[in-house]
This record gives C-alpha cells, sequence and structure tokens, in this order.
C-alpha cells in the first residue's frame, strides 16, 4: 500500500505537522472511506481510532429522549479523536458519526498517544488543535445562547461550506433540523429568509452558496473568531 | 401511510409562507394534527426567528400529497381555555 504523503493530504492539521513527527506517523495511516451516517467513535467505548478528515464531514452529536443534537463539528482541518486521546481519555461519552461522506487517513490511538510522549511538537501540535475545538465549541454555547435560527443556520452553512469543494450543500431540512437542534419547520422558515435575501438558492434538498459575506453578516457574529483562531494557532496566520 | 405537509404560514401572501418540502409520513389526520402541535410547542420552546416577532399569529397550514388543504391549526391552540382545570 502506497504510503500517505504529507504535502498532499488536503488535511490542513496534517501538512502543519512537522516533517520529522510526520516520519513517526506516516507508516501508521491507513486511508479509509467515510460511508454516510459510520460512526467513528461510539460513546463510552474505547476510542481505538483517530480520523485525519480529507473530506467530508464529522459530527458530534449529544443524545437525549427528543432526538441528537450536533455539538461538534470536524472535517478536513481536523483529527477526530483528539480531544480524548491528547487529553487523557481513553473515551468520550459522545457519537462522533459521519454526516457528509469522504475519506479520511485512520490511526490508531496508541500510536498517536506514543508518539505525542516522544515528541514535545507533536504535543504541542495536537494540543493547540484541540484548543481550537474548545473554541468551536465555547462559539457554540454563544449561538445557542442568543442567537436566532438564522444566523444559526448561516453560520453552520458557512461551516460546512469551508469544509467542502465547491458551493454545493446537500442537506435536507430533517438533518438540518437535527444538527441545529431546531424544529423543521423553523429551519425551513429560516432557509426562506436566507433565499430570499439571495445568500443561498434551495431547489429539492440542494443548497448553493451565492453570498459568503452576506452568510457572514446574517450569523451576527457567530463565525468566524474560531476559524481565525484555528488560521492563528495551526497556520500561524 | 399518508404524507402530510406542514406548511408554516406567518403573515399575508405567498411570501410570508414557508412550504415544506418534505413532509412526514402520519397515519391519520388526527396525528398530523397532533404532530403540529408537537412543532408549535418546539417552535415557541425554541431560538427566536428574525421573520417573526410573534409566533401566536401563525397557522400550520396543512396539506395532503396532493397539495389539498387538509386543517389549518393556529398556534393559539396550544394555549389552555381559561376554563380547563389542567
Amino acid at each position: 500500500m502506497a504510503q500517505a504523503q504529507q504535502f498532499e493530504s488536503p488535511n490542513r492539521l496534517l501538512r502543519a505537522v512537522a516533517s520529522e513527527d510526520f516520519t513517526r506517523l506516516q507508516s501508521h495511516l491507513e486511508p479509509v472511506d467515510l460511508l454516510n451516517q459510520q460512526t467513528l467513535i461510539k460513546p463510552n467505548v474505547r476510542t481505538e481510532h483517530l480520523y485525519f478528515v480529507e473530506s467530508g464531514i464529522a459530527s458530534i452529536t449529544a443524545e437525549s429522549a427528543n432526538g441528537r443534537v450536533e455539538v461538534g463539528m470536524i472535517g478536513r482541518e481536523g483529527l477526530v479523536g483528539a480531544t480524548p486521546v491528547l487529553l487523557g481519555s481513553d473515551r468520550v461519552p459522545h457519537d462522533h458519526f459521519v454526516q457528509m461522506a469522504g475519506t479520511a487517513l485512520r490511526i490508531r490511538a496508541e500510536v498517536v498517544s506514543t508518539a505525542v510522549d516522544e515528541s514535545p511538537t507533536l504535543r504541542k501540535l495536537l494540543l493547540r488543535y484541540v484548543q481550537t475545538e474548545m473554541v468551536q465549541v465555547r462559539q457554540t454555547a454563544f449561538i445557542n445562547a442568543t442567537l436566532n435560527i438564522e444566523a444559526r443556520l448561516a453560520r453552520w452553512l458557512l461551516m460546512c461550506h469551508d469544509r467542502v469543494d465547491g458551493d454545493e450543500l446537500l442537506l435536507k431540512h430533517e438533518f438540518l433540523s437535527m444538527m441545529l437542534g431546531v424544529q423543521r419547520s423553523g429551519v425551513t422558515l429560516a432557509m426562506q429568509q436566507l433565499v430570499g435575501a439571495r445568500r443561498i438558492r434551495a431547489k429539492r434538498g440542494r443548497i448553493t452558496v451565492l453570498d459568503r459575506e452576506g452568510l457572514e453578516e446574517v450569523a451576527d457574529g457567530g463565525y468566524g473568531a474560531p476559524e481565525a483562531e484555528y488560521a492563528r494557532l495551526i497556520e500561524g496566520a | 401511510m399518508p404524507h402530510y405537509f406542514f406548511n408554516l404560514r406567518y403573515g399575508p401572501g405567498s411570501d410570508r409562507l414557508a412550504v415544506d418540502p418534505e413532509g412526514d409520513e402520519l397515519a391519520s389526520v388526527e396525528e398530523a394534527h397532533q404532530h403540529a402541535l408537537q412543532s408549535v410547542r418546539g417552535l415557541i420552546a425554541g431560538p427566536p426567528s428574525h421573520a417573526v416577532r410573534d409566533w401566536f399569529v401563525c397557522t400550520f397550514e396543512i396539506t395532503d400529497e396532493a397539495g389539498r388543504h387538509v386543517m389549518t391549526v393556529p398556534f393559539t391552540e396550544i394555549v389552555p381555555d381559561e376554563d380547563d382545570e389542567d
């Protein structure tokens, strides 16, 4: 099997790894498909693998009797499973599943644990990445406490748009309802406002981003801070 | 099972109707009615919308697969009548 090459990987975090550190990981990186709805990490079960996402999107969700709600989103900027493993836990209470199919480089959790024990530079980078996830989660808490449906939807669409090629997103209202923790008719209502303002086009489950800046305006401060923090901490922007 | 669509009316005119593109499968008109009331409670308990100042002026216009009107459910229906003991 051909080994993964660092600078060919679409994963932004992997590209930021120092080349000596990449060499430690390289032979352990296994290309895998991410299938729609596939579970990557089960709640409360030992985390076996971490995933450097190369395309597609993973969601971290919390579940209750009323259904599940997204509490984290990881795409080609991230490493699914980094948080528990870097912070010394062998499991997490939340489900990690594929919400948009794609590909990833999979690596065993103990390989990452050993590698960060041996390399302070790798530990530092991955901890910085964990910090960016934490900033995203805090931003979500802020948004859930303050912003209206349109702003939440706009922020979520921008986050998805960041993680795909092109301007089209295939998303049903039912799915958005679950992701945002908002009634489906609330999603439909908000979608109509974004279409009316020509920020997006929506036809038969196909959403096209027309105006990113316009969406950022609608997001009302909900989008941007975590993304800038990622660029600063991981890419030295 | 019949498929019902829950179109959200939030003002007069066609631009103030959020047309449900997906709908739900429900066994009967009565189940559709209960489903609408459940959605009303969820909307009122949830975050506000920029487009709606007052949820209580809204209605669900339920239609069937043929696009025929089935039932109108005003959001005020979830408010108990004054003489209701529970």
